[in-house]
């Protein structure tokens, strides 16, 4: 492997992320090749962290754009900010002002509510990480306008005139997959699909994660947790879920797994009652048994 | 530097994933090639993770991609012609819908000849519209078409949450009122608005094309490619033993041609039902990209399947979850006789929001407006 995604990969670690491989390399090469990165995956596979930890990487602010049905643009890049304006302007009544110098003071600066998207384009120190998270709640006319926002990193306010981004900032877009992104997006950037760990990988993180959490315990758990998931799920819980579980097991006192633990517990895996009806005391002890022996290869 | 030859295996290779219908452009390319510069070109893991980065891999291409990328990154071995073995066909029963179709064709080019409008000895709209499907003559669907097309264009609207400027209803908008204010000195003479845009419904059709749906299916395909006339999202999947994905063969004006595609291209045409292990081939291979919190989901099935029941079940709750209105049309539900006992129909059920009969026009007018709330 090439030493500076190695190095990626480790100070990746650093900060608490295991990252493997692919994942690293795909952080590299959207760093160099300066271009935005869309990360699909299922829910709970560590997304929104990838940006985290680049933020924290590059010792820089994330600014994050949570998406959402109906997120337009004057909640997305900027707003004016009335009241201000308002009063400013029923204070300036009676000083016999012209329309053209109103107008001039009202729309200055101060008067801007800078969103994040605008916010990731002005700002001074270094380039910001850019969250997008989960675009594809948002509109497709959404989507649209990012893609223009994102290839030119100007934005054009008609009272101000345009603003250029001083440092394009890092781009990071995440998908739950809950409808396809437009080709358009997506060919603007580098794709990542992150996949459920390996069993190594998961072992590894809940160490990292839960420090308090025994080396049997941590095995035991990831082994349950790959079993798990190869059943037929409505909800296949990911790496946010483990590490719940983990935690609450080192809250309850145990270092091993056993049947009667994990029906208590369940709750921390599962969040679908049919999924719930489904994992019955048959299959706990099942997956309890294959967490158990340790000579079964992972999955 | 980046070797001349790299270059050329890789342009050669993105070929071959276009052969493949993986979707990598120019630009994908390019990306490509300056991924390549960037990493050790001699690991081949990396290499493969900085190509699945740069040419956009999805997830459902990943194994073909790796596949390919086996064979091509590893003895540089020439390339292999590999196109997808052809689908057997199952020419028998398509040939009636083929006829079918052809029927209309001619009675849409000898329509000149008999005029348009109210012709002589045609059963009224009114008549029409309570006809069973399968007592239709040549004219009757002639005449039916006219209808759907009136009926479709009445379809398609829904209140989106996105606000857009509007005149006199919805919710102030301040950013505009405040420039108009600027103009006035000041004073408020009038209020900008903001309301909910009028949103396409999405819609996916599931189409049953197995031999006891047979009498119908000609009718109903006519309503479908209605449909997707006007709607500007509708995927449309026929499915009997399996499940075969038709949009793409279904652009306005080739009918013809879709007909002889379909023919070759949907395996056991008129032959059994499996709807259950259909609806969760749907789920597992389209039901992430094609149906979100806007989409209709339209199963047009008389539920007599030959699979085992229980296997309905999941498919059904996971569409049931996302969409935004599951319906399922049932041509059988117009005899009054009818119980919906068939025991995949009942096993259904509890995740179908409206089932409805689909016998006659009449009935289909109606789930029209069921597609516009």
């Amino acid at each position: 492997m090439r030493q500076e995604i190695r190095e990626v990969q480790q100070a990746m670690a650093r900060q608490g992320y295991i990252a493997e491989d692919e994942i690293a390399t795909a952080v590299y090469l959207a760093q160099q090749m300066r271009k935005p990165l869309l990360i699909e995956g299922d829910a709970g596979v560590g997304k929104t962290e990838v940006a985290k930890v680049l933020a924290g990487l590059l010792d820089t602010e994330l600014i994050r754009l949570q998406c959402y049905e109906g997120l337009d643009v004057n909640t997305a890049l900027y707003e004016w900010n009335y009241q201000r304006q308002l009063l400013r302007l029923k204070i300036m009544e009676r000083d016999g002002k012209s329309p053209a110098e109103l107008e001039d003071i009202i729309f200055g600066r101060e008067y801007l509510l800078e969103r994040p998207l605008l916010q990731a384009i002005t700002r001074h120190d270094g380039p910001p990480v850019l969250l997008v998270d989960e675009i594809d709640r948002a509109d497709d006319g959404f989507e649209a306008f990012l893609l223009e926002v994102l290839s030119e990193f100007q934005v054009t306010i008609p009272e101000l005139g345009t603003i250029t981004a001083e440092h394009i900032p890092r781009v990071v877009l995440t998908s739950n997959q809950s409808r396809e992104i437009g080709d358009a997006l997506r060919r603007r950037c580098l794709y990542l699909y992150i996949e459920h760990p390996t069993l190594e990988k998961e072992v590894q993180i809940i160490r990292r994660k839960v420090p308090d959490a025994g080396e049997r315990l941590a095995e035991e758990i990831a082994r349950f947790m790959q079993g798990l998931r190869g059943r037929e799920l409505y909800k296949v819980p990911g790496v946010a879920e483990t590490i719940d579980w983990a935690r609450a097991l080192v809250e309850l006192h145990r270092d091993h797994l056993d049947a009667e633990t994990v029906e208590q517990t369940r709750g921390c895996l599962l969040k679908d009652q049919h999924d719930v009806q489904e994992l019955d005391t048959e299959a706990v002890a099942a997956l309890v048994e294959h967490a158990l022996s340790t000579d079964t290869p992972a999955r | 530097m980046i070797e001349h030859d790299i270059v050329t295996h890789l342009a050669r290779f993105a070929g071959a994933l276009r052969d493949r219908e993986i979707p990598v452009g120019l630009a994908d390319e390019i990306d490509g090639t300056r991924a390549l510069t960037l990493v050790d070109v001699l690991d081949r893991a990396e290499v493969r993770h900085a190509l699945c980065t740069a040419l956009k891999i999805q997830r459902r291409h990943q194994e073909q991609f790796d596949e390919l990328f086996d064979r091509w990154w590893v003895t540089r071995s020439h390339r292999t012609d590999d196109r997808h073995p052809r689908m057997p066909s199952g020419r028998s029963g398509l040939a009636r819908l083929q006829d079918a179709f052809w029927v209309q064709q001619g009675t849409v080019e000898s329509e000149g000849a008999v005029g348009e409008g109210d012709l002589p000895g045609y059963s009224p709209e009114v008549l029409l519209r309570r006809k069973p499907f399968d007592a239709y003559t040549a004219p009757d669907l002639l005449a039916m078409e006219r209808v759907l097309a009136r009926l479709a264009s009445k379809f398609a609207t829904r209140w989106s949450r996105r606000l857009v400027p509007s005149r006199g209803r919805g919710m102030m908008d301040l950013r505009r009122s405040f420039r108009r204010l600027l103009g006035t000195g000041g004073e408020l003479v009038s209020v900008a608005r903001r309301a909910r845009a009028v949103d396409q419904p999405r819609l996916v059709l599931l189409c049953d094309t197995s031999g006891s749906m047979d009498t119908h299916t000609r009718f109903l395909l006519a309503f479908v490619l209605a449909l997707k006339k006007v709607a500007r999202y509708a995927e449309v999947f026929a499915f009997n033993t399996s499940l075969t994905r038709l949009t793409p063969w279904l652009s306005a004006g080739k009918i013809g041609r879709t007909i002889d595609r379909l023919a070759s291209g949907v395996p056991d045409w008129s032959g059994g039902t499996k709807i259950g292990e259909s609806l969760a081939e749907f789920v597992s291979k389209y039901h992430n990209q094609l149906v979100d919190g806007r989409t209709v989901v339209v199963i047009l099935s008389d539920g007599l399947d030959r699979g085992e029941p229980g296997r309905l079940v999941r498919p059904m709750r996971v569409i049931h979850r996302r969409a935004r209105r599951v319906i399922w049309l049932n041509p059988l539900l117009g005899d009054p006789r009818y119980e919906p006992t068939a025991r995949g129909m009942a096993a259904a059920l509890p995740y179908v929001d409206h089932f409805a009969p689909a016998h006659n026009l009449e009935s289909l007018e109606r789930v029209i407006s069921l597609l516009r709330t």
